[in-house]
């Protein structure tokens, strides 16, 4: 208790720890004091003055958010002194600010607003003309009425604190104080939104919501983000059954106050052109509206036909990861009640081999909010900036308040906001080599982590997706038990711990039983094409990651229903039914995310047109198959049934048991383990390495215009080379190339950047290039093009 | 005595001779009955009559879509979307009063900071078809253009009072 000081605030006696301000005790004991630039998450900056208390023996008022509270302090933050220097702090902060309250997207919402009610006066003694500022362009996210600002700089020091990126400053002094970003053009963080929120007036407003509606009119839904496997906590904004914006909800466990921008402005997807609203049938190459009861009869007898005629192994399913985990749930059930194990979740992976001796779920084996406590981490084939922005972020808080030793075994030097104290990058054979016989910069960083108290090692997309998955995660796992370092992984999708556990997996029952005979994985149905395909959610040009193979069996297949919110040229191609399912704010669900917790929503507006949730479109499949079992009357009662199953599965402990020995012995003998297997690269071919970027992540965010358009402003390379090859290939930047892979050519240009390793070709995934090449991970030959 | 008297009153036809004293006084008295609608009570300046919304003189609407009027409304009559217009200012797409909710109290004019909603001395109006209450935007402005001297008229003379 030496640590707590005895404060009496207006009369209240109170004990506060020592060393805290007043303004922490006042809002932890109910005593609201004014405040513009102090904000829980961010520095002390005292600079907007409005948090002026008096104390007793100081002759002068004090700012609240940077007097440390002392032993036998007396606060008055409601006597005359007090309320008379917030009164003039006030009113020369109304000076320059404009009287556009009725325009403006903060009125309503604007702490000035509400302030200037109860510290302004009513009549302005300031004649004089206003101050005006030019705005800013911050790119297509944030909107800026500069002359508002009134210099609080929050948003300066989430960008410096949070973001780790000094892009807003302050520039000038006095009354030419300006806000301004260094390079005078779109800011490049991926939680950029977040100072949307941060600001206190108009100054900084949502670009995407400007002028659409007014902030007391909204109905505030609550809901989980659908894009990383974080599930960050959101609120839906809606106005008379139209989603308007997309707010943070406070969870500390998860995204605390934040939001990546992904999750932010993904919604406008929602009223995309692209919505499909009604049944759809392809009859005789023409695409036209059906019912849904003819919609679904013609797929239950088409499946049954080929059940009859080829046998339920010839039907095959696909399931995003970012379907709900009733969605994922009835697709597997339908599958396996069919009879048939072809069911992946896994779009993007191309190796498959070590999924027997997987855990049940991916997980990141430690609470999110416990990445910030780490003293040294290793990322393997991870860009977890982009993709879990707001694991990042908490990387960044390590690195930034504990000097986190932050390393990386990366096919591509990524960009990270926080330093890299070691890294390796290579192609993924050359990261598995690099560990196998444990060079000396894998011995520094093995010793790096020794040292550290607090250490984790986390695999990322780019590692699970890669030809040689299998290797990189034995050896991450070795190499965590030898440090005693934490092994995590952060899966690609939001829900794919769900898809684990509801059984989307070719080898185990929902509820994560081992199945006798595994079925084809997402690589193998389409290698070993199918007679009939089932797709949920799926853009399968730009999702999955060998999309030429992809497509060859799909338009080979005599059937293919494709589940969609949104229907493509590409989708109208191979399917031959397109069912409209509703998207994430239209449905109620259930995500889990990487630290195994269930997080339910419901809908918060109305599905489009005669669009339906998926899981009611899968139970009425069901049905229509005369299959048992498919009487559910709501989404929770899928999710009831799913965690029945999770939990009976949990209690068969020998079963689990025999699993993680198999696993154990894996994992003890790593080294081993790669001898017996072949590593696949020759090392005079080039390997190509393929990256979903974070706009392009999945067919949600594809169809935001916001989003896309920072996607553009960004220009990020599809194709770049190391300089190496570049001058081996005689390439310059721009060049125009032949790509071949697999037999298809495409023409694209390249790119030459050092931060390719030799002999990769480091490829953006999820456009049309890459929708129109092979394995995503595969082997490529360049070929210059003479112009 | 009394009974004579009361025999005296009615052979004499004294109440009805009292009664047509009056008839008579009124007969020669200024005339009050107004012969609407070809006349008409004069109206306040403050009358809360059927609704306009007024432009500017340079023929820019005023209304910048606040959305003020929408929520000080107690009867929800009002109904507003609104967008970024193509010069980047905040404008109305929709702006609907549904006159048989309305409760003619005149908030949304008190509300309104820019004087763009205002309600009108007009009182006799009516509708043929059903939906015809509720007034489109276009509507609205095309009565605010006709009337807009008598309003203009009316918020001088009213000005001073507020």
């Amino acid at each position: 208790m030496s640590d707590l000081v005895n404060v009496e605030l207006d009369g209240k006696k109170i004990k506060v720890v020592q060393g805290s301000m007043i303004i922490e005790a006042a809002d932890n004991n109910g005593v609201y004091i004014p405040r513009f630039c102090y904000h829980k998450k961010l520095t002390v900056a005292a600079n907007c003055r409005m948090c002026l208390v008096e104390v007793e023996k100081n002759k002068k008022p004090v700012p609240a958010c940077a007097t440390p509270v002392t032993e036998g302090m007396k606060v008055f933050t409601r006597s005359e002194l007090a309320r008379n220097a917030q009164k003039a702090v006030m009113e020369f902060l109304l000076i320059n600010h404009p009287l556009d309250c009725p325009i403006c997207d903060q009125g309503g919402e604007c702490e000035l607003q509400d302030l200037a009610m109860g510290f302004g006066s009513d009549v302005s003694r300031y004649k004089e003309s206003k101050r005006v500022i030019k705005d800013k362009n911050l790119g297509p996210f944030i909107n800026t009425e500069m002359t508002r600002c009134i210099y609080c700089t929050r948003c300066v020091r989430f960008a410096q604190e949070i973001a780790g990126l000094p892009e807003l400053g302050t520039m000038g002094r006095g009354e030419h104080t300006e806000i301004s970003t260094f390079v005078e053009q779109a800011i490049h963080s991926e939680i950029s939104g977040n100072i949307i929120d941060l600001c206190p007036v108009g100054a900084l407003t949502s670009k995407p919501f400007k002028f659409s509606a007014r902030a007391w009119e909204l109905q505030q839904r609550a809901a989980i983000a659908p894009h990383d496997c974080l599930g960050s906590n959101i609120n839906f904004h809606s106005l008379r059954g139209v989603v308007k914006r997309v707010v943070p909800k406070d969870n500390e466990a998860i995204n605390e106050m934040w939001l990546s921008d992904r999750d932010r402005f993904s919604y406008e997807a929602i009223n995309s052109e692209q919505r499909v609203t009604k049944p759809l049938l392809k009859r005789d190459g023409q695409w036209q509206e059906i019912d849904w009861t003819v919609a679904l009869e013609i797929i239950a007898s088409s499946f049954e036909n080929v059940k009859h005629a080829y046998g339920a192994e010839q039907i095959a399913a696909l399931v995003s990861p970012n379907s709900t985990v009733e969605e994922q749930f009835l697709v597997q059930k339908i599958m396996r009640k069919f009879g048939s194990n072809n069911i992946d979740h896994r779009l993007q992976q191309t190796d498959f081999r070590d999924q027997a001796s997987l855990a049940s779920t991916p997980q990141l084996g430690m609470p999110i909010a416990d990445l910030e406590n780490l003293d040294a981490v290793l990322l393997i084939g991870s860009d977890i900036q982009r993709e879990q922005p707001l694991a990042g972020a908490r990387l960044y808080k390590a690195f930034r308040n504990n000097a986190a030793k932050i390393m990386a075994i990366n096919p591509y030097d990524f960009d990270f906001n926080f330093g890299l104290h070691a890294k390796i990058i290579a192609a993924p054979a050359q990261m598995v080599e690099n560990l196998t016989i444990v060079s000396p910069q894998v011995q520094s960083i093995i010793d790096h982590l020794k040292q550290a108290k607090h250490k984790a090692i986390i695999l990322g997309a780019l590692a699970q997706n890669c030809a040689q998955a299998a290797e990189l995660r034995s050896l991450a796992q070795h190499i965590a038990n030898l440090t005693g370092a934490t092994f995590g992984e952060l899966s690609v999708g939001a829900n794919a711990a769900g898809a684990w556990l509801t059984g989307c997996v070719p080898h185990r029952s929902a509820g994560g039983a081992a199945l006798n005979q595994a079925g084809l994985d997402a690589n193998s149905m389409f290698a070993h094409a199918r007679r009939a395909y089932l797709l949920f959610n799926v853009d399968v040009e730009f999702d999955v990651a060998d999309p030429q193979q992809a497509l060859g069996a799909l338009k080979k297949a005599d059937f293919v229903v494709s589940c969609s919110p949104f229907v493509s040229d590409a989708m109208r191609e191979y399917s031959d039914v397109i069912l409209p399912i509703a998207l994430f704010a239209e449905t109620s669900g259930t995500f889990i995310n990487c630290n195994g917790t269930w997080q339910t929503f419901a809908g918060a507006i109305p599905a489009q047109g005669e669009t339906r949730p998926g899981w009611k479109v899968l139970r009425v499949l069901g049905n229509f198959l005369h299959l048992s079992g498919f009487e559910y009357n709501s989404s929770e009662d899928v999710k009831l049934e799913v965690q029945r199953l999770a939990r009976e599965e949990e209690q068969e402990e020998c079963q689990l048991a025999s699993r993680k020995q198999a696993y154990e012995r894996e994992k003890l003998d790593p080294v081993g383990r790669l001898k017996r297997s072949k590593l696949a690269t020759a090392s005079e071919e080039l390997t190509r390495v393929s990256y979903w970027p974070m706009y392009r992540s999945d067919n949600i965010v594809r169809r935001s215009q916001p989003l896309q358009e920072m996607f553009a402003l960004q220009a990020s390379p599809e194709i770049s080379i190391s300089p190496a090859l570049a001058e081996q290939l005689q390439l310059h930047a721009g060049d125009s190339v032949q790509i071949t892979q697999d037999n298809q050519q495409v023409i694209a240009s390249i790119q030459v950047d050092p931060k390719v390793p030799a002999g990769v070709v480091y490829c953006a995934a999820a456009n049309r290039i890459s929708a129109q090449l092979g394995n995503a991970f595969g082997t490529i030959q360049i070929k210059k093009v003479a112009t | 005595m009394k009974r004579i008297i009361f025999l005296l009153k009615t052979f004499t036809l004294w109440e009805l001779f009292k009664g047509m004293r009056i008839t008579l006084r009124y007969f020669f008295k200024p005339k009050i009955t107004v012969q609407y609608p070809e006349e008409k009570t004069p109206t306040s300046n403050r009358f809360r009559g059927l609704h306009a919304l007024r432009r500017y003189p340079n023929g820019e609407e005023r209304c910048i879509a606040c959305k003020l009027c929408e929520a000080a409304c107690p009867a929800a009559a009002i109904t507003i979307d609104s967008e970024v217009r193509a010069d980047g200012t905040r404008r109305t797409t929709k702006y609907e009063i549904d006159l048989f909710k309305c409760i003619y109290c005149g908030f949304c004019e008190e509300a309104c900071p820019v004087d763009s909603i205002v309600e009108t001395t007009i009182q006799d109006y009516h509708f043929e078809k059903r939906g015809q209450q509720i007034m489109r935007k276009d509507e609205l402005l095309a009565i605010g253009d006709q009337y807009e001297k008598e309003i203009a008229k009316m918020k001088a003379a009213d000005a001073k009072f507020k």
